[in-house]
C-alpha cells in the first residue's frame, strides 16, 4: 500500500506497515464523523503509532512514552468542548501506560483510545510485547515469551469501559465504522484495539494471520451484555471477534463537576 | 516578652485542634503568635506535639523550651519535662505528683462536656487561667469555631473551658501572659497560603497524589474548588499528575501539583517535558528528610539540588523557597506569573516546618485576580508554535483557536513537528535556554536582616527564614554585629549581584537543613562565594534560634 500522508513530511514508517491503512482510515473517520480538525487534538505517547498525529492535520500533544492518557484527560477536563483523540500502541497503552489506562476507564473521562496493536515493540526492534503471544521469540525473549499476553478487551469489560471495541488495519471499512463510532460516542472513555500486522518484527502475526481469524461480531450481540461481552474477549486464536464488544452507560468524569456546567475552564479563566 | 506553650500528646488526641484554637485565639486578641508542629508518621498514638510562642512583638520562629507544657497524657510529661525551662509549669493528664498540676482532663471533660474528646478544651481554658487572661477571649473563638455544629456543642465547649480554668485558678499568675501589642488578628500557614495564592493567580487545574508534607496544599485547594472554578482530581500516581498538568496548561489554564521529593523523584521525566513542550507547569514541593521513604513527617532542606538538576537535558526553571506564610502566597503568585511569561516549568520548595508554620498576617488578600497567560488570542493561520525569538519566548496560543497548536516531546522544529535535523536541534535548544536571560534579569534579590557593616553574615534561604532572623536579633543584643542574607529565589541566581552585596572580607555560615551545604556549593558555583563554614542540620528538625546562636559562639 502506498504511503499518502496529509503532510508532505519525512514519514518514519516501514514500507507496509499498518500505521498506513490506520492513518488513511483515521482521515476518513475524522471527516465521516464531522470532526473540525481545529477542535481536535490527537494525543500520543511514543512508539511509531504515536507517530501519527504528526502525518495528519490537528492539534497535537505527542508526549512522553506510555503517558498519553494522563494529559488527554487533562485537555478534556481544562476544555471540553476539544474532541480529544490518544493514538497509541500497545507497549505505549498496555505497557509502561497500563496503570493510566486503567484509571482512564475507572474516571470515564470522554477520551478516545486508538491502540495500534501488533503485538511487538516495533521503534525498538522487534522485542516482546504485552500481547505478544506466550512462545513468542525475539532477540530478546531468546526462549519465547514466558508471560501470559495482556487481554486490553476483558480488563476494559470488567472496570466497565463506557466503549469497547475492536477492529483489523486490514479491514478499513470495518476500521474505520468502528473509529466513527467511537467519535461518536458520547458517554465516556472509548478504547479501540487495532490489531495491526508489523511486516518487519513480527513475521508470526501477519496481514495475512490476522486476516484469516478476524470475524466480525454477530449483528445479535448486545453490546450492554457484560458476560456476553467477556465472552468474545477470551476468544483469540482460530478466531478473533471484531466490532463494538461492550457498552454500559456511566457519567462521564467531566459531567461530575459543577465548574463545568458553567463552561470550560478555558472560557472561565478571563485572566 | 514572649512566652512558648507546648501542647502534647498522641495522635488523635486533639493537639493540633488545641494548639489552632490557641494560635487563633491569642491572634484575634492581638497578640503576636508562632506556632509550628512537630508529630510521628502514624494515625494514633506516638508522640505529637504543638508550639504556640505567644508575644507582644513580632515572632518569626519557634523556641527550644516551653515556659508551659500541656501534657495530654503522662507519656507526653515524661518525654517532654525535661525541656520546660526553668520558671516553668507543666500541666498534664494524671497522677497529682509534688511540683506539676495534675488535672483529670478527660474526666472533667465527660461530667462537664459529656465527652472526653473535650478534654483539650479543658486544658486550653487552664492554659488562659494560668497565663491570666481573660476567658471571654477564649470563649468568643469557641463560638466561632463551633457555631456550625450548634448551640449545644458551643455551651458545652464553653463550659468545658471555663471548668479547666477554674481549676487552674489557684496556679492564676504563676506565669505571666504577654499583653496584646496590636498584632495583625488574623492567622495564617503556609500551606494555605500555597493554595490561595494558586487559587486567586488562576489556578484552574490541580492534581496530586497525597504525600506529607505537601497534602495540606491539595487539599485546600479541593475546599475552594467551588468557589474559584478550580477541577481538584487525586492522580493515579504523581507520574500521571506531572503529565496532566502539561496537559492542562497545554490546553490553556494555569495548573498546579503538589509533592514531596519520593513524587517529585517520580516526575521528573514529566518535569522534563515540560521543559521541552515549554509550557508553564507549576510544582510545589514540600521537602521532607530522604533518601527514599526517609522520616516522612520530619523537616529538611535537601531536595534544593535535586530540584534543580532534576529532569534529563538542559533546559530553563525557577526555584523559589519562601520562608514565611505570606511569601508562601507572594512567590506562588510570582511563580505562576513567571512560569507563563517565560513558559518554562517553576517549583516552589517548601518542607515541613513551612507547611505547617503559623503567624500572624494582615490577612491574604482572597479576591480572583488571575495572572496574564501571555496568550495569543488571534493566532494567524500559519501559526508556528515554537517560532524562534530574541528572548526564547515563542507567542503561544491554544489548541481549539484558529491555529493548529502543535507539541513534540522528540526535538521539533518551529511548527511543533518532529525533527531530527541537527541544525534545527542547535538553534531550538538556544532558543529555549536564552529564556534564562530574561528570568536573570528579574530574580527576587534576597532579603538583608542586621547592620548593613556586620562583619558576620548568615546565609539562609527558605524556612530557615525565621530562625536565623532571630539568632542573628539575639546575637547582636549579646554584641554582633551579625547579618542574614535569606534567599527566597533559589534560581536563577544572580552571582555577580550576590558577590558585590557580600563584598569581600566578610566570614559567611550557611545555615542550611541539609548535610552537604547545598546552597552554598550552588553559591559557590556561580561564583558569589567562596570560602564559608556550613552550619548543617539534618536530623529532622528545624533550627531554632538559640541553636544556631549557641552553634555560632
Amino acid at each position: 500500500m502506498n504511503p499518502k500522508p496529509f503532510f508532505d513530511t519525512d514519514v518514519a514508517w516501514c514500507p507496509g506497515c499498518g500505521d498506513y491503512m490506520i492513518l488513511r482510515t483515521i482521515d476518513k473517520a475524522i471527516a465521516a464523523a464531522g470532526i473540525d480538525r481545529k477542535k481536535l487534538v490527537l494525543v500520543s505517547g511514543i512508539g511509531q503509532a504515536a507517530k501519527l498525529p504528526h502525518y495528519t492535520k490537528a492539534n497535537v500533544f505527542n508526549g512522553l512514552h506510555g503517558r498519553a492518557v494522563p494529559p488527554a484527560t487533562a485537555i478534556k477536563l481544562v476544555n471540553h468542548e476539544l474532541e480529544v483523540a490518544i493514538t497509541s500502541g500497545d507497549g505505549d497503552m498496555y505497557g509502561e501506560g497500563g496503570n493510566h489506562l486503567l484509571h482512564a476507564i475507572r474516571r470515564n473521562i470522554g477520551v478516545k483510545a486508538f491502540v495500534h496493536n501488533n503485538q511487538v515493540y516495533g521503534l525498538t526492534k522487534g522485542q516482546a510485547s504485552p500481547t505478544s503471544d506466550l512462545g513468542f521469540v525475539t532477540r530478546l525473549q531468546v526462549h519465547g515469551v514466558y508471560s501470559q499476553p495482556f487481554n486490553p478487551l476483558a480488563i476494559a469489560i470488567v472496570e466497565q469501559c463506557s466503549f469497547v471495541a475492536r477492529s483489523f488495519a486490514g479491514d478499513m471499512e470495518h476500521l474505520q465504522e468502528m473509529m466513527v463510532a467511537a467519535f461518536q460516542h458520547k458517554g465516556g472513555f472509548a478504547l479501540l484495539d487495532i490489531l495491526q500486522p508489523c511486516p518487519t518484527y513480527n513475521r508470526v502475526n501477519t496481514l495475512q494471520w490476522y486476516r484469516q481469524r478476524v470475524q466480525k461480531i454477530d449483528a445479535g450481540h448486545d453490546p450492554y451484555d457484560r458476560h456476553a461481552a467477556l465472552d468474545l474477549a477470551f476468544k483469540w486464536g482460530d478466531e478473533i471477534p471484531i466490532g463494538v464488544i461492550y457498552k454500559c452507560d456511566r457519567p462521564t468524569f467531566e459531567s461530575h463537576f459543577e465548574v463545568l456546567k458553567r463552561g470550560t475552564l478555558v472560557e472561565q479563566y478571563a485572566g | 516578652m514572649d512566652l512558648n506553650i507546648r501542647i502534647a500528646g498522641a495522635a488523635g488526641q486533639g493537639v493540633e485542634t488545641t494548639g489552632d484554637l490557641l494560635a487563633e485565639t491569642f491572634a484575634s486578641q492581638g497578640l503576636y503568635i508562632f506556632a509550628s508542629q512537630t508529630y510521628m508518621s502514624r494515625i494514633r498514638g506516638g508522640l505529637n506535639w504543638y508550639d504556640v510562642r505567644v508575644g507582644d512583638r513580632a515572632l518569626f520562629s519557634g523556641r527550644e523550651k516551653a515556659d508551659l507544657l500541656i501534657a495530654l497524657n503522662e507519656q507526653a510529661l515524661e518525654w517532654l519535662k525535661g525541656d520546660v525551662a526553668d520558671g516553668g509549669l507543666s500541666i498534664y493528664e494524671g497522677v497529682e505528683r509534688p511540683g506539676e498540676i495534675a488535672t483529670a482532663f478527660e474526666k472533667v471533660a465527660k461530667e462537664v462536656g459529656g465527652a472526653a474528646i473535650m478534654a483539650n478544651i479543658v486544658a486550653a481554658g487552664a492554659t488562659f487561667a494560668l497565663l491570666g487572661y481573660d476567658l471571654a477571649g477564649l470563649e468568643a473563638q469557641l463560638a466561632a469555631t463551633f457555631t456550625r455544629k450548634g448551640d449545644a456543642v458551643v455551651s458545652a465547649n464553653i463550659a468545658c473551658a471555663r471548668k479547666g480554668a477554674e481549676l487552674a485558678a489557684p496556679h492564676a499568675g504563676r506565669l505571666r501572659g504577654p499583653q496584646p501589642a496590636g498584632a495583625p488578628r488574623a492567622v495564617c500557614n503556609s500551606a494555605e497560603a500555597v493554595g490561595l495564592g494558586g487559587a486567586t493567580a488562576g489556578v484552574k487545574f490541580a492534581t496530586g497524589y497525597p504525600m506529607t508534607p505537601s497534602t495540606g496544599v491539595l487539599t485546600y485547594l479541593a475546599q475552594v474548588a467551588d468557589r474559584y472554578g478550580i477541577v481538584v482530581e487525586q492522580a493515579e500516581d504523581e507520574i500521571a499528575a506531572i503529565n496532566m498538568i502539561c496537559g492542562a496548561t497545554y490546553a490553556g489554564v494555569p495548573a498546579m501539583t503538589t509533592t514531596s521529593g519520593g513524587g517529585f523523584a517520580l516526575m521528573v521525566e514529566g518535569l522534563a517535558l515540560s521543559g521541552m513542550l515549554e509550557l508553564p507547569v507549576f510544582i510545589f514541593l514540600g521537602q521532607r528528610p530522604g533518601p527514599a521513604t526517609g522520616l516522612p513527617t520530619r523537616t529538611a532542606q535537601q531536595d534544593l539540588m535535586f530540584a534543580l538538576n532534576a529532569g534529563h537535558g538542559e533546559f530553563p526553571r525557577a526555584l523559589f523557597a519562601p520562608g514565611t506564610p505570606q511569601q508562601h502566597y507572594d512567590h506562588t503568585r510570582h511563580g505562576l506569573q513567571l512560569a507563563h511569561k517565560y513558559q518554562t516549568p517553576v517549583i516552589l520548595l517548601s518542607d515541613q516546618f513551612a507547611a505547617d508554620m503559623r503567624m500572624n498576617c494582615t490577612g491574604l488578600d482572597d479576591s480572583y485576580r488571575p495572572i496574564d497567560r501571555h496568550i495569543l488570542s488571534d493566532p494567524p493561520e500559519e501559526y508556528m508554535r515554537y517560532a524562534v525569538t530574541e528572548s526564547g519566548v515563542s507567542p503561544r496560543a491554544l489548541p481549539g483557536s484558529n491555529a493548529f497548536v502543535v507539541l513534540d516531546s522528540d526535538e521539533h522544529d518551529e511548527d511543533g513537528h518532529i525533527t531530527e535535523d541537527l541544525g534545527v536541534r542547535v538553534k531550538m535548544q538556544d532558543k529555549r535556554m536564552r529564556k534564562l536571560d530574561g528570568m536573570v534579569a528579574e530574580v527576587i534579590p534576597p532579603e538583608w536582616h542586621g547592620p548593613p557593616d556586620a562583619e558576620h553574615v548568615l546565609i539562609a534561604w527558605g524556612s530557615s527564614y525565621g530562625p536565623c532572623r532571630e539568632a542573628v536579633d539575639l546575637l547582636n543584643a549579646a554584641g554582633g554585629p551579625v547579618a542574614m542574607l535569606h534567599f527566597s529565589q533559589l534560581w536563577p541566581v544572580n552571582g555577580p549581584a550576590i558577590s558585590d552585596l557580600l563584598g569581600p572580607g566578610r566570614k559567611v555560615t550557611s545555615v542550611e537543613c541539609n548535610q552537604t551545604g547545598q546552597f552554598a556549593r550552588l553559591l559557590r558555583q556561580v561564583g558569589a562565594l567562596s570560602d564559608y563554614d556550613l552550619m548543617a542540620k539534618y536530623n529532622g528538625l528545624p533550627f531554632s534560634a538559640e541553636e544556631i546562636a549557641r552553634r555560632l559562639q
